[in-house]
């Protein structure tokens, strides 16, 4: 068994980030593509490990240098727990070589350790990028005894397990689920979608709590704090008072739990995993078409309708892009229900939002557009395009309006909730419904420009496309940067000049866009892939 | 119908590739493209579809530059890879219905087309079903509807006998002498030198990316010899010498 998952896993690790194929591939181009990708995640860390060394430093200097290393664990884990969620389904449950599993003599177990492993390696990553700042500014302002070390690199190597073993445990529950459903990828993403929403609002939730606690707050900040992060996520406590305290005990308790549950997970996720395999797998043929009228559309119609049953057969797709127009219509809703103030103290704010509002809309539609990697979902499916008498700006133009049209329902019932909500003067509302407009079409065109630029249609599951490639990186998160970043300049400029500046970036939105649009249509698809 | 002249096309970092190919094909034609694994037929072909840029050379259909005028080529051919890789998540007869608008077939035609063929290849009944249900074989046969489905003039097709029941085979064998009978064109790779002759009038042999043979079938195979023992002499001459 040990040799099996040593053997599965070193297979799953191959396939990670494309290190066997740099390894082994001759092309110049992939070989650069992939170390200009390796430059870029190293700056995103040192940034990462800037920022968390930095608000470790705030944390110590305002006296709540024993929440620290609960902070960081909790903040490690939630982040593990929301990436990992998505994907733990499809990892676990992956088709690729799925069949030549089976026929090999390997347990079903090791099939299943060997992919929680995989997981494990890629957050192990995360948690230390967190955990390794965090400990060395602790180490060098507060001076712990030796133990804090030895707990703190006991507590990081374990941190990932429980973050991993409840998203894989929600994830296996969610496709078990969809598994036994007829639309098994639509069911999937709205159990998931549900989950991820449900998690956001319950931990939003608990960390408001802290009103309660404001006469004390004034007196003892950190036991505040600790006590909202007890609430949120427990064993971050645990090994936090391990690590201050230097109780090995409570370590080693703590590391026990987090096996058992693990264990237990990994059991339960073997037991059904052929069973929940095959369901998902196994497709039904009715083997009863009779020829019937067809109707003829336009290239564009055709492109389009291909486009829509690309997206809904992919659950991983779906929820990965959905994510942002669902998270605006809750952001409207909660602003619609509660007022302004509250989900602006609620989402943990530190600044006046009124101004914003319209910026903020579109920074959260702005997360993970579908068109950051609907060429790259082509996949092996690329050449058909290719042969085909396809004009660049139709096969484009289709992708864009599919991603247009996802947030068009979220984006009408957003505008709708908020105009009820804030009731806002004639400048306002023109605000509110037009710079929205135009960061969805930035966002939009700016991913399909990435992908254009870092496409990948060598892949061998859409995990690789969806959640690990440069594209959805940049491509996704890129877009909704720009904007935010448009939102800070709007917040610092004077007032007096609010509604000019709005303009002004509405206007060199709109004109980057038309720019990146332009340009887009010009490339020669036989160039890529 | 088509003309190659001196293509040339190398993978970056890579000395694999096609190197000063130059082949002619006309009207009525079934030409045979054979060689090794690796030899550069596919990557011959995938020029020829527009779906590999080249380096040098020229590639005219009817008289037009894929390079050129890719969009005008495009809608003259249809092309079909050795391993079909469809869109698994529609139905056969949706993939069909999508191919026709792209080459914006009347209803009419494509529902007569569809008909003929489906029928032909025996998976009518299997249309309405999604394509990831499919077999490789029928994953083939549909991508051989879907090529036939806007007429073509001229058919490129990598291994089209692969994975194919016997009575396919007979059938596919049957609508490539219908096209050209019709006034159009067949290029395509094969492995099967038996039908290779059988079937086609002109042969062209590749090795390491080199055209080392090519012309009319009876010239290149002579009386009593087979196109089994030519290739044999021809292209594996540095095993046996």
């Amino acid at each position: 068994m040990i040799r099996q998952i040593k053997y599965l896993t070193e297979l799953q690790l191959k396939n990670l980030y494309g290190l066997n194929v740099f390894k082994y591939t001759k092309d110049k181009k992939v070989k650069q593509k992939t170390i200009g990708l390796g430059v870029a995640m190293l700056f995103v860390v040192l940034m990462m490990a800037a920022y968390i060394g930095m608000a470790a430093y705030g944390y110590i200097m305002i006296g709540m240098a024993e929440v620290l290393p609960a902070y960081l664990i909790m903040l490690s884990s939630l982040v593990i727990l929301f990436f990992t969620v998505f994907k733990a389904g499809s990892v676990i449950f992956q088709q690729n070589a799925y069949d030549i599993l089976c026929s090999l003599p390997v347990s079903q177990t090791a099939i299943v350790v060997s992919r929680f492993i995989r997981m494990y390696v890629e957050n192990l990553f995360l948690t230390v990028i967190v955990m390794l700042p965090g400990i060395m500014v602790y180490g060098v302002m507060v001076k712990p005894g030796i133990s804090f070390y030895l707990i703190g690199c006991v507590v990081t190597i374990f941190i990932p397990l429980i973050p991993i073993t409840i998203a894989t445990f929600l994830g296996a529950l969610v496709t078990a689920i969809a598994s036994r459903m007829k639309h098994k990828s639509l069911v999937s993403a709205t159990l998931m979608i549900l989950l991820v929403v449900g998690i956001m609002l319950g931990t939003s939730s608990l960390s408001t709590m802290e009103d309660q606690f404001s006469i004390d707050m004034l007196q003892n900040l950190s036991k505040v704090v600790l006590a909202v992060i007890e609430k949120i996520y427990p064993p971050a406590i645990w090994f936090g008072t391990a690590m201050v305290s230097g109780d090995f005990l409570m370590c080693f308790a703590s590391i026990a739990g987090g096996l058992v549950a693990f264990m237990v997970t990994i059991a339960l996720v073997s037991a059904k995993f052929h069973e929940i395999c095959r369901s998902l797998y196994s497709t039904t043929a009715k083997h009863n078409y009779r020829m019937e009228h067809l109707k003829k559309t336009s290239v564009l119609g055709a492109l389009y309708k291909r486009e829509l049953k690309r997206y809904f057969s992919s659950s991983i797709y779906v929820t990965n892009t959905i994510v942002g127009p669902v998270l605006a219509v809750v952001y409207s809703g909660a602003v619609f229900g509660i007022g302004l103030d509250k989900v602006q103290k609620a989402l943990g704010l530190p600044i006046d939002v009124k101004g914003v509002v319209p910026f903020l809309l579109a920074v959260i539609f702005s997360v993970m557009t579908t068109t950051c990697t609907s060429v790259s979902m082509e996949g092996k499916e690329w050449w058909i395009v290719k042969s085909l008498p396809v004009r660049t700006k139709e096969l484009l133009d289709s992708k864009l309006l599919w991603g247009l049209s996802l947030a068009a329902p979220f984006y009408i019932i957003s505008e709708i909730l908020l105009i009820w909500a804030l009731k806002p003067d004639f400048m306002e509302l023109l605000w509110l419904v037009f710079v929205p407009l135009i960061c969805i079409l930035f966002s939009n065109v700016f991913g399909l420009t990435i992908n254009l630029k870092m496409p990948v249609f060598n892949w061998e599951s859409e995990v690789n496309v969806v959640k690990q490639s440069a594209s959805s990186m940049i491509g996704g998160l890129g877009g909704c940067a720009i904007v935010l970043v448009c939102m800070l300049l709007v917040l610092f400029v004077p007032a007096s000049y609010t509604n000019v500046f709005k303009f002004i970036i509405s206007l060199i939105l709109a004109g980057v866009t038309f720019y990146l649009y332009r340009k887009n249509n010009t490339v020669n698809l036989q160039e890529l892939g | 119908m088509l003309r190659i002249t001196n293509l040339t096309k190398h993978y970056k970092g890579s000395n694999k590739g096609v190197t000063d190919i130059s082949l002619t094909i006309e009207p009525g034609d079934i030409y045979a493209f054979i060689g090794h694994n690796g030899a550069g037929k596919t990557t011959t072909l995938k020029c020829v579809a527009g779906i590999h840029g080249f380096d040098k050379g020229e590639i005219l259909i009817n008289g037009t530059s894929i390079k050129e005028n890719p969009l005008l080529c495009k809608q003259q051919f249809a092309y079909i890879p050795d391993n079909p890789d469809l869109y698994e998540y529609l139905t056969g007869i949706q993939y069909l219905n999508f191919i026709a608008d792209i080459f914006e077939v009347p209803e009419k035609e494509r529902e007569m087309r569809i008909e003929k063929y489906a029928d032909a290849f025996e998976i009518t009944a299997s249309l309405g079903d999604l394509i990831s249900s499919y077999s490789h074989g029928m994953k083939q046969k549909l991508a051989i509807i879907s090529a036939l489905v806007h007429a073509p003039k001229l058919l490129i097709l990598d291994e089209p006998f692969v994975g194919l029941d016997p009575k396919a085979a007979v059938v596919l064998k049957e609508m490539m002498h219908e096209i050209c009978e019709s006034g159009g064109a067949i290029f395509f790779s094969t492995h099967v030198l038996d039908v290779a002759e059988k079937l086609c009038n002109k042969v062209a042999i590749i090795k390491d990316g080199v055209l080392i043979a090519s012309g009319n079938m009876d010239e290149i195979v002579k009386q009593g010899e087979s196109l089994e023992s030519i290739f044999m002499e021809v292209a594996c001459d540095d095993k046996t010498n």
